[in-house]
């Protein structure tokens, strides 16, 4: 086996995703670029990936959310921007993540729709969703109430 | 410079198990280059749902959704590598399914394999090998009859064999065990040749393969080094007169055995290895010296006993030592140890190899193991079927190479 | 800012709402990132080594298999350290980091075993739920650093 020595050491990696009707990766990409001060910006079919130091990329992210609050969504990237281990062109395919990112990006538009909604809505008033651990019984007076319900 | 062999990997688990790098160097020392089919969400659900295989991890839904892509023709590949972790029934049913998947519904050669975190590029290569071979010398492993003069020699982990075959024929042949890898092939040509009655220098085209293919190819200038798993289905094919249709070879070798399905002598999904050596010739040698007869008497030996009355237990080639011991020691007789250790090994090449390819008729083995007649009748219990012993089985892989390296005679 | 594991781990919307609302969301990536970071042997892609099934051997035996141990040395680490953790429960097309079911399997069975604040989620699949949703996670993050 032979050594590895890493590049981009002590620095962060980060997706910013855009999921809008207003604002584009592109347009993303341009705001990004403006504000960059030397951190590596990289556009991609969903938005943007950053690479720098953290308070730079921090700095960044911060700003770019003020563009679309709501529809922008951001996360930690493992790999450097472009990194040959990860390319789609050297791997043939798209990584796995690809595909995770997919799934999550059809539910974004609920989220996002949610992010409005609490703009004007305190979050205490909303009833909480459905507890996956809650496997509720049926009631015995109900299940009696559907047995006297069927047709004999 | 020829494009390197496009080998598809469907997998779950090599980059978290620390080996996709070995997969990667053992592809790429062959020619080959691994890629993963692109497949968008909408085909994994679509794909996965169609398939009806209902398993609960996503990598290997994916595995599913880029095995159809490869067989609708939506990605393009030369070859098929399925990989997954060893001890998961979840990814062992899909490899099985998937395997046997491509096998039917395309011609894309394929392998599987189970990995630990031990796996090494050395244990892939062969399986490599002989991926890339099959995409890229269709053609060569298309040749049904020899031609000219040619010497084919197999340096193997327990003996070197060597042929000199002429027009179609077998001439000459060389055997011995395998001492000093580069002597013990000079020994076996030499008699090969002299048996031939056939000088060196007459000798039109020279191949090797075996575990010594590439020190032994280099030293005597071989034209083609081949592996042994195309090497040796493409011999027993020739040898059993099976070159048409499906066949099924079976060589339970010294360090490990191979199991190969053929159809038109191109082998279309193969398996290799062993856990132990309980489970390989090694075991049989070792049984025969306990017993004290010759290896080759072990085979009739064998046939006069019944191997159902002794407990046996040759997982491991210890243990299994350990157990003919106790049998011999408990009375039982000399023949019904030789055929239980014919049936333990059987047995174990039946579970641990015949499950990852799908037997087809007619059923060869082949090597040296296969004039243990108690082996033979033993494997032919397990399959249900009547083996077939081709002549020179023993030499199987000197013929596959010689036979194949006739299509490197050039004209003069 | 409370260390909150997220499930999935590669979660986008997980790793969002938690650094939104003022957290440090616990993902693949960080695991993924300190690999790539450091030097050592090379083990492309992820340099995740042979040896890490190895130390994954504190969460899962000899005989489970390679992956879900290797993936655990990503994880179990991480599982050590959360201080909250927000779980997806429908979480079934989540691949790569999160493409073994059984290692998914043990690592829900190893949040749900620490005592630390969980929020118990499905995926929304509308806008009403989306916003029930928003809102269980905002309220939780909220308390957790009211908390802290």
């Amino acid at each position: 086996m032979t050594e590895y020595t890493p590049t981009q050491t002590d620095t962060v990696t980060k997706y910013v995703v855009v999921e809008s009707f207003e604002v584009t990766p592109a347009d993303l990409a341009l705001r990004a670029y403006e504000i960059s001060q030397g951190a590596m910006i990289k556009e991609t079919c969903f938005g943007i990936v950053i690479n720098g130091k953290k308070e730079g990329v921090d700095r960044i992210i911060t700003e770019l959310r003020k563009i679309d609050p709501d529809h922008i969504f951001v996360k930690d990237r493992g790999f450097p921007p472009g990194d040959a281990r990860r390319c789609r062109a050297n791997l043939g395919g798209a990584r796995p993540g690809y595909n995770g990112m997919e799934h999550e990006m059809a539910i974004i538009p609920y989220v996002s729709h949610g992010l409005e909604k609490l703009k004007n809505h305190d979050e205490k008033t909303v009833p909480p969703p459905k507890n996956p651990l809650e496997h509720p019984l049926l009631d015995v007076y109900k299940l009696k109430k559907l047995i006297d319900a069927q047709e004999p | 410079m020829t494009l390197p062999v496009r080998i598809a990997q469907l997998s779950c688990g090599p980059e978290y198990s620390g080996i996709q790098h070995e997969i990667d160097t053992a592809a790429r020392q062959v020619g080959g280059e691994v890629f993963y089919p692109d497949v968008a969400l909408k085909d994994i659900l679509r794909d996965f749902n169609m398939f009806g295989l209902d398993v609960r991890s996503p990598d290997l839904k994916l595995a599913i959704a880029r095995a159809m892509a490869l067989v609708d023709g939506r990605v393009e590949a030369d070859a098929v590598f399925i990989a997954t972790c060893f001890r998961c029934a979840e990814a062992a049913i899909v490899r099985n399914e998937l395997r046997r998947y491509i096998n039917e519904h395309s011609k894309l050669p394929v392998v599987s394999y189970s990995f630990t975190e031990r796996t090494t590029s050395g244990t892939l290569l062969t399986r490599m090998e002989a991926l890339t071979t099959i995409a890229r010398r269709r053609a060569l492993l298309a040749r049904e009859t020899q031609q000219g003069i040619t010497l084919g020699l197999d340096s193997g982990s327990a003996t070197t064999k060597a042929v000199v075959m002429k027009d179609n024929k077998i001439i000459g042949t060389g055997w011995q065990p395998t001492t000093e890898v580069l002597k013990s092939a000079q020994d076996v040509i030499a008699h090969a040749l002299s048996e031939a009655g056939i000088t060196r220098d007459e000798v039109q085209a020279v191949g090797t393969t075996g575990y010594g293919r590439f020190l032994v190819g280099k030293e005597i200038h071989a034209d083609l080094i081949q592996e042994e798993l195309t090497v040796n289905s493409k011999g027993a094919v020739y040898l059993a007169n099976r070159q048409h249709g499906p066949a099924t070879v079976i060589d339970i070798g010294g360090m490990d055995n191979k199991a190969i399905t053929v159809m038109d002598g191109i082998p279309g999904v193969f398996t290799m290895g062993g856990i132990c050596a309980g489970a390989s010739g090694r075991f049989l040698e070792m049984t025969a010296k306990r017993l004290g007869v010759d290896i080759t008497e072990l085979g009739p030996l064998s046939m006069k006993g019944f191997g159902g009355r002794v407990p046996m237990n040759s997982y491991c080639i210890v243990f299994g030592t350990q157990s003919l011991v106790n049998a011999l020691a408990a009375g039982s007789t000399r023949e019904d140890v030789a055929a239980a250790a014919c049936h333990s090994v059987a047995e174990q090449v039946f579970e641990q190899q015949l499950q990852e390819v799908d037997i087809k008729e007619p059923v060869i083995m082949v090597g040296g193991t296969s004039l243990i007649e108690g082996l033979v009748f033993a494997m032919g219990e397990l399959l249900q079927t009547k083996i077939v012993v081709p002549p020179y089985s023993q030499y199987i892989g000197a013929v596959g190479s010689a036979l194949l390296v006739s299509g490197f005679i050039k004209d003069d | 800012m409370v260390k909150v594991f997220i499930y999935p781990a590669t979660s986008l919307i997980l790793s969002d709402m938690v650094e939104r609302f003022g957290h440090t969301p616990l993902s693949s990536a960080i695991a993924i990132r300190e690999r790539i970071q450091t030097a050592g042997l090379e083990s492309p892609p992820l340099q995740i080594t042979p040896e890490e099934p190895k130390k994954g051997l504190k969460w899962a035996a000899v005989e489970v298999p390679a992956g879900v141990r290797g993936r655990m040395s990503l994880y179990g680490p991480m599982i050590g350290e959360c201080e909250a953790a927000i779980i997806i429960n429908d979480a079934d097309l989540a691949f790569g980091c999160m493409g073994c079911a059984r290692t998914n399997e043990l690592i829900k069975f190893l949040i749900h075993q620490k005592e630390i604040p969980k929020l118990e989620l499905f995926y929304p699949k509308n806008e009403e739920e989306g916003v029930k949703f928003v809102a269980a996670i905002k309220r939780f993050l909220t308390e957790l650093g009211a908390s802290k």
